[in-house]
């Protein structure tokens, strides 16, 4: 198979092969980032077309209390994961990975994992110049189906709810999302096993203090991460 | 003028079109250097191939799960604006609904009543739309979070391993365990996938089928939800 053929060429003793720091910069990075922040304002901006449209062909465009009100109460909900979500997703996928998911959400349940299996397939460390090539890949195919399998979804959402049992639909509502984290988590804890008590120890550290769940995120990965940086620090244990 | 005789109009599907054609174009534009950049540095393209099926095995139940949610949100406003939101607005369905309750609030009315008028629903569509700013003015920001990552790490490689394996395995646990303390089906459905993707990824190894792992993880989340909803009834 190809993933056991490609440890063989241009690879280290661990198995990640060796890319010119140079040319990665140079001829990826450079680019990644160009399109990537022009894409990034693209749909920054894009998000008003809404209410422009609204306004321009309706006329109706709400007032600048209810705009104020209504954002404030919406920050109150989204601020925290503004800083989770960086710090947890970012050193899994990288540039490239991280303005994907900025832009198209569904960083945990979509975007990570496709990252992931990619990963493992190609016998690639996160974190690395290889990592951050393969996560692209899988986040880019997770992007490239989800969008085109949304509108397709959205245009057939009434022939959809009479296709499919009620009671197909909620399994899918209710338990796929809890199944998805739990694959994933089974995957990673082979992957970083000696990071897995630390990371539940701190969990219910947080659960049972009852800290909101946004704030858990940052403690359980930034505690997870200070552990890990101390292991390899004082006892030379590596990923 | 009912807000609901305009909701479904094609306004908001070419709203909705724009931004998906911006995150297509930048998804196919990413995959396209990574591959090349492989493929010009030692990779085979049989290689990236493996990456790319394994990726697309994943993503059929997280997609078919969003198109099932999106119906909430569909019926609830309607699926031009679902599409608009979900394809690439970010956020999701809960918390969509959530922002729609929120803006109809600002407005002084509430979402799901005669209450809501054409007023809470031009509120809905912008309060929804700029509570995903924040990741856009992330996006926008990126190259230097690569600049911190440097900076906390002076580019020590080990370091930055075991800062990326640590980063994902602390997430995940956090998710599985936070669903799994729900009790009941959710407790069932993420032990169930968790035990059936290390066993799948480590039988893959034993059996020398590294082609099995990239059916691993879709495989384990079906078995997971359907052991969940079996227990939930």
């Amino acid at each position: 198979m190809a993933t056991t053929a490609s440890k063989t060429a241009h690879a280290d003793a661990r198995g990640n092969r060796n890319i010119d720091p140079t040319a990665f910069a140079r001829d990826y990075l450079k680019p990644v980032h160009r399109v990537g922040t022009i894409t990034a304002l693209a749909v920054f901006l894009a998000l008003f077309i809404p209410s422009i449209l609204l306004y321009v062909l309706y006329g109706q465009f709400p007032s600048w209390q209810t705009i104020v009100t209504g954002f404030g109460l919406a920050m109150t909900y989204a601020v925290p994961f503004y800083f989770s979500e960086p710090i947890s997703y970012y050193p899994i996928v990288g540039n490239a990975g991280w303005y994907m998911i900025s832009t198209t959400g569904n960083g945990s349940n979509l975007r990570v994992p496709c990252a992931a299996v990619a990963l493992e397939v190609a016998g690639a460390k996160e974190g690395s110049m290889e990592g951050e090539l393969v996560a692209a890949i899988g986040i880019a195919t997770s992007v490239l189906i989800s969008i085109p399998a949304i509108l397709v979804g959205a245009l057939l959402i009434g022939a959809i709810q009479q296709i499919f049992p009620p009671w197909l639909l909620d399994a899918f509502n209710k338990f796929l999302l809890p199944a998805v984290f739990g694959a994933v988590w089974g995957q990673f804890i082979l992957r970083g096993w000696k990071y897995a008590p630390l990371s539940i120890a701190l969990f219910f550290l947080c659960y049972f203090l009852k800290v909101p769940g946004a704030w858990t995120i940052v403690i359980t990965v930034l505690g997870t991460m200070l552990g890990g940086a101390l292991m390899l620090k004082f006892f030379n244990i590596e990923a | 003028m009912d807000w609901k005789a305009i909701a479904n109009g094609p306004w908001i599907w070419i709203a909705g079109a724009i931004t998906s054609v911006i995150g297509l174009y930048q998804a196919w534009f990413f995959m396209t250097k990574a591959r090349n950049f492989m493929h010009a540095n030692g990779y085979t393209p049989a290689e990236t191939r493996h990456m790319i099926r394994g990726a697309a095995i994943t993503a059929i139940g997280p997609v078919i799960a969003n198109i099932f949610v999106m119906i909430a949100l569909a019926v609830a406003i309607s699926p031009g604006l679902a599409f608009q939101r979900e394809a690439v607005g970010v956020g999701s369905v809960f918390t969509e609904l959530a922002q729609v309750s929120n803006a109809a609030i600002a407005a002084g009315e509430e979402f799901g009543t005669p209450n809501f008028t054409m007023a809470g629903f031009a509120a809905a569509v912008l309060i929804m739309n700029i509570a995903g700013w924040g990741w856009s003015v992330e996006g926008i920001f990126t190259r230097y979070l690569g600049k911190a990552r440097e900076a906390i790490t002076g580019g020590n490689t080990k370091l930055l391993a075991v800062i990326g394996a640590c980063g994902m395995i602390a997430v995940f646990t956090y998710y599985s365990l936070n669903n799994a303390m729900k009790k009941g089906g959710f407790t069932v459905a993420v032990l169930v996938a968790v035990l059936t993707s290390m066993f799948l990824f480590k039988l893959a190894d034993w059996i020398k089928r590294p082609g099995l792992k990239e059916w691993a993880l879709g495989i384990a989340m079906f078995i997971g939800m359907l052991a969940g909803k079996i227990v939930a009834g």
